[in-house]
């Protein structure tokens, strides 16, 4: 069975569709694609999909992920066109590509999540565990860095962005600016990484 | 503060935010500043009921497709959000043009269900829009109400400026293009406007007709302005098969409570069941074409990406070809992993066969509804089912693999006594004991959802007395009692509840006061979280309004009803014909495969209606 996997980005009002509501946007969309998406088996069959971690109402998105199989060969290309009108607006398919059988699962490789935070001087980077004991919810990730960076009180998750999701925090300098701060969700603690650049 | 403004900074506060983000799949978005005639079209309920309408969601692509006319959507927005409005002083809002609604031309508000109508004046309200049509001047839009509710609007009618009764698809148009005309003209002269309206076929505008009370409370006279029609005859389109809408229905961001789409078979419903408004109001029964009903399914799954596609109409298994239809249908969308239904089945195993048909993709639970639990009331409200048929129903379903039945039941029906409500309990018990060939049912889920009988206007049970709340009661109890059984599940539905709606029902413009009133204290009357009977009471006592005198009497025959100046098609004299025979438990037969039974309702010359090919009568 084939792969595809599917890079998508989540902004303005779109930000406000929770989870769920993505990927019920999402599965219509797929369905609309002409790909052969292949079903799982039983009394009520569903496409055979996964995707990237929950992402809390209200925070946009630069690259989520929906990993799909395949039944046959497909017109990525097109199908890509096709997705792009049928979704609600500020959901955009940016990418698609077949995955090799020896790349490992979606769930496998999105480990961390780093998000953009606008700050009083510039975008500040935090990074999270999204699974794990060390996973750490973006709430008190953000409060930790507020108090650390003295930025404006601000309870809700307005104007902060996902902007990638890695497999280890290596990865990360790939995309972010530094500083990057990790928060560890198992010991509370706010700590600054640095890449090995 | 401006509604972009307000609404970055609430929407991330409130419950469901998707309910107002506009952004959905086949939103048409068009441009609020360069279209002439503006409509808001909204249903005034929750966005999630709201947007499984059919009805608005047709209006909403023919207005659309006009290149000099926008149609927005609004709904109910849920009481979270409706605090945010007001205590922020902003007024409720068009979803895609964020406009507000006093700006459009038009409010088409659809009135689906009584116990919306504290949702209408809410929605004018939030809209801050005036209450009453007569305190609207050429600044305010013209609300304009339609739907079942318009059959007999009077306890709100003196908030519309005029309803279209029966088909609205060309109605719209035609309105769409006299506010055209009047807008060019100045827009002066409103009250002159509406009387030109009141020409247009369908179209009814309350103003125009005066009522006055006798001292025992009945109506005296219904009087028509020179000029206005009398009665008012609703609209029918002859031709569904030139309209085939929607076919690109906007798909809910959220989850709605019928997340499907669907193609609606035909309109119309000649089984005659007494109590059914639906069964006389949309009267004749139009057919579509089986080609053109298959390429519509085709192309409304290949618009939005939906799983389910429903046969739509109030009777599918009626339709002349429905095995070939569904069978070629359901083949199609087989391949394409999409579910195929049939909303409402009759109770004979025709139905049961048709359904398992179907069940190709999605293993759904079957409804099935015989309405009465003994033959007697059955005959009464022309239900042309025997025990024996639902007891084959239920073994072929049960045969068929089907484990989760649900049986519709309504208590409260004309000439019902306690002993029928007990055949209710015995006919379910013993298809739980005797199931399929006589052996118990195993594993058989059956649940029974009892409604209340609520008389309604335009039908034979019009005249009919509801019966009062206590013995609603009593008979919930009896069912209570009689079902404690093992694979049985009982839903009620609120006694309180119904018997608002029967106060509105066949209410006049009296009440309206009464749910002004109570439509600034409360909202959502239809959800049983916010419904509350006492503020209902006292209501209408501060009105010095008497509940049981619009619910609970026998009307006689010649009381002037309040919807008498409106005409659905199916004469008066018929309905009265037919209620006597509903007293003598007299069948009448579906005139599709009998004769015609001279109801009014086609008109000359006479509708065609399509032979029964498959479906056995």
């Amino acid at each position: 069975m084939n792969r595809v996997l599917i890079k998508y980005s989540k902004k303005e009002e779109a930000a406000l569709l929770s989870h769920r509501e993505t990927m019920r946007s999402l599965e219509r969309a797929l369905r609309r694609s002409g790909l052969p998406i292949a079903f799982t088996l039983g009394y009520n069959p569903r496409p055979r999909m996964s995707f990237s971690p929950a992402l809390p109402l209200g925070v946009a998105a630069e690259a989520e992920y929906v990993e799909v199989s395949l039944e046959g060969e497909a017109d990525l290309e097109s199908a890509k066109q096709i997705m792009n009108y049928s979704l609600p607006r500020g959901l955009s398919i940016t990418g698609i590509q077949e995955l090799a059988a020896t790349m490992p699962k979606l769930s496998k490789w999105t480990c961390y999540g780093l998000y953009c935070v606008p700050g009083g001087d510039g975008d500040v980077f935090l990074l999270l565990s999204l699974a794990g004991p060390k996973q750490g919810r973006l709430k008190d990730g953000l409060q930790a860095l507020s108090q650390r960076l003295a930025l404006p009180e601000s309870a809700e998750l307005k104007g902060i962005s996902r902007v990638g999701l890695y497999a280890s925090q290596e990865e990360v300098f790939e995309d972010a600016g530094e500083p990057v701060y990790y928060f560890d969700g198992e010991s509370r603690e706010l700590m600054t990484i640095a890449g090995n650049i | 503060m401006s509604i972009d403004v307000f609404l970055e900074q609430e929407l991330l506060g409130v419950s469901h935010p998707g309910r107002y983000l506009g952004i959905e799949v086949n939103a048409c978005r068009k441009a609020f500043a360069r279209a002439e005639v503006r409509w808001a079209l909204i249903y005034p309920d929750a966005y999630e009921i709201g947007m499984s309408n059919l009805g608005l969601s047709i209006l909403y692509e023919i207005i659309n497709e006009r290149a000099d006319a926008m149609a927005d959507r609004a709904y109910l927005p849920w009481i979270d959000m409706q605090e945010r409005l007001i205590a922020a002083a902003v007024p409720l809002f068009g979803l895609e043009s964020r406009e507000p609604l006093a700006a459009f031309d038009i409010l088409g508000i659809t009135l689906q269900h009584e116990l919306t109508y504290t949702n209408v004046v809410r929605v004018l309200d939030l809209a801050r829009v005036p209450l009453l049509a007569s305190q609207r001047d050429s600044n305010s839009p013209l609300v304009i109400g339609g739907g079942p509710g318009a059959f007999n609007p009077e306890p709100v009618a003196e908030l519309f400026d005029l309803l279209v009764l029966g088909d609205g698809e060309e109605a719209v148009l035609e309105i769409t293009q006299a506010v055209k005309n009047w807008k060019e003209s100045g827009a002066r002269d409103r009250s002159g406007f509406l009387k030109e309206c009141a020409q247009v076929a369908g179209v009814y505008v309350p103003s125009l007709y005066r009522i006055s009370y006798r001292p025992d409370g009945a109506i005296d006279s219904i009087e028509a302005d020179a000029g206005a029609p009398y009665p008012v005859k609703k609209r029918t389109l002859a031709n569904l098969d030139a309209w085939i809408y929607p076919k690109k229905p906007l798909v809910p961001l959220i989850e709605s409570i019928h997340d499907r789409v669907s193609v609606e078979l035909f309109r119309g419903c000649t089984r005659g069941c007494r109590f059914c408004q639906a069964g006389m109001i949309y009267r004749p029964v139009r057919e579509r074409d089986a080609k053109l009903l298959g390429d519509w399914a085709r192309e409304l799954v290949a618009n939005t990406g939906c799983d389910e596609l429903s046969l739509a109409s109030l009777n599918s298994a009626d339709y002349g070809s429905i095995l070939s239809l569904s069978d070629a249908i359901a083949r199609e969308m087989e391949r394409i992993h999409v579910a195929v239904s049939v909303p409402s089945l009759r109770t004979d195993s025709f139905s049961v066969q048709l359904a398992s048909r179907l069940r190709r993709v999605k293993r759904t639970g079957l409804t099935l509804a015989p309405e009465a639990g003994s033959s007697k009331v059955r005959a009464a409200i022309n239900k042309g089912v025997s025990e024996d048929d639902l007891m084959r129903a239920v073994a072929a379903a049960y045969g068929e693999g089907w484990r989760k039945i649900k049986l519709y039941f309504m208590v409260g029906l004309p000439g019902e006594n306690e002993n029928d409500v007990e055949e209710i309990c015995s006919v379910a018990r013993r298809i739980i004991r005797e199931g399929d060939d006589g052996r118990p049912a195993k594993g058989l889920k059956l649940s029974l959802s009892i409604s209340t009988f609520v008389p309604k206007p335009h039908t034979p049970l019009q005249w009919a007395a509801q019966m009062p709340l206590h013995e609603i009661a009593r008979r919930h109890f009896i069912l209570k009692e009689g079902l404690r059984m093992k694979g049985i599940n009982l839903r009620r539905h609120s006694r309180e509840m119904s018997y608002l709606e029967g106060i509105f029902s066949r209410g006049d413009r009296r009440l309206l006061p009464a749910i002004i009133a109570a439509g600034r204290q409360g909202c959502f009357d239809g959800w049983s979280e916010f419904f509350s009977w006492p503020r209902w009471q006292a209501a209408l006592a501060a009105e010095g309004l008497d509940p049981a005198w619009y619910v609970e009497r026998e009307r006689p025959r010649d009381e002037i009803m309040p919807w008498d100046h409106l005409h659905a098609g199916v004469e008066r004299d018929y309905l009265w014909q037919e209620y006597e025979k509903a007293r003598a438990g007299i069948f009448t037969p579906d005139c599709r495969f009998d004769g015609c039974t001279s109801c009014g309702a086609c008109p000359e010359p006479r509708i065609q209606k399509r032979a029964p090919v498959e479906a056995s009568s």
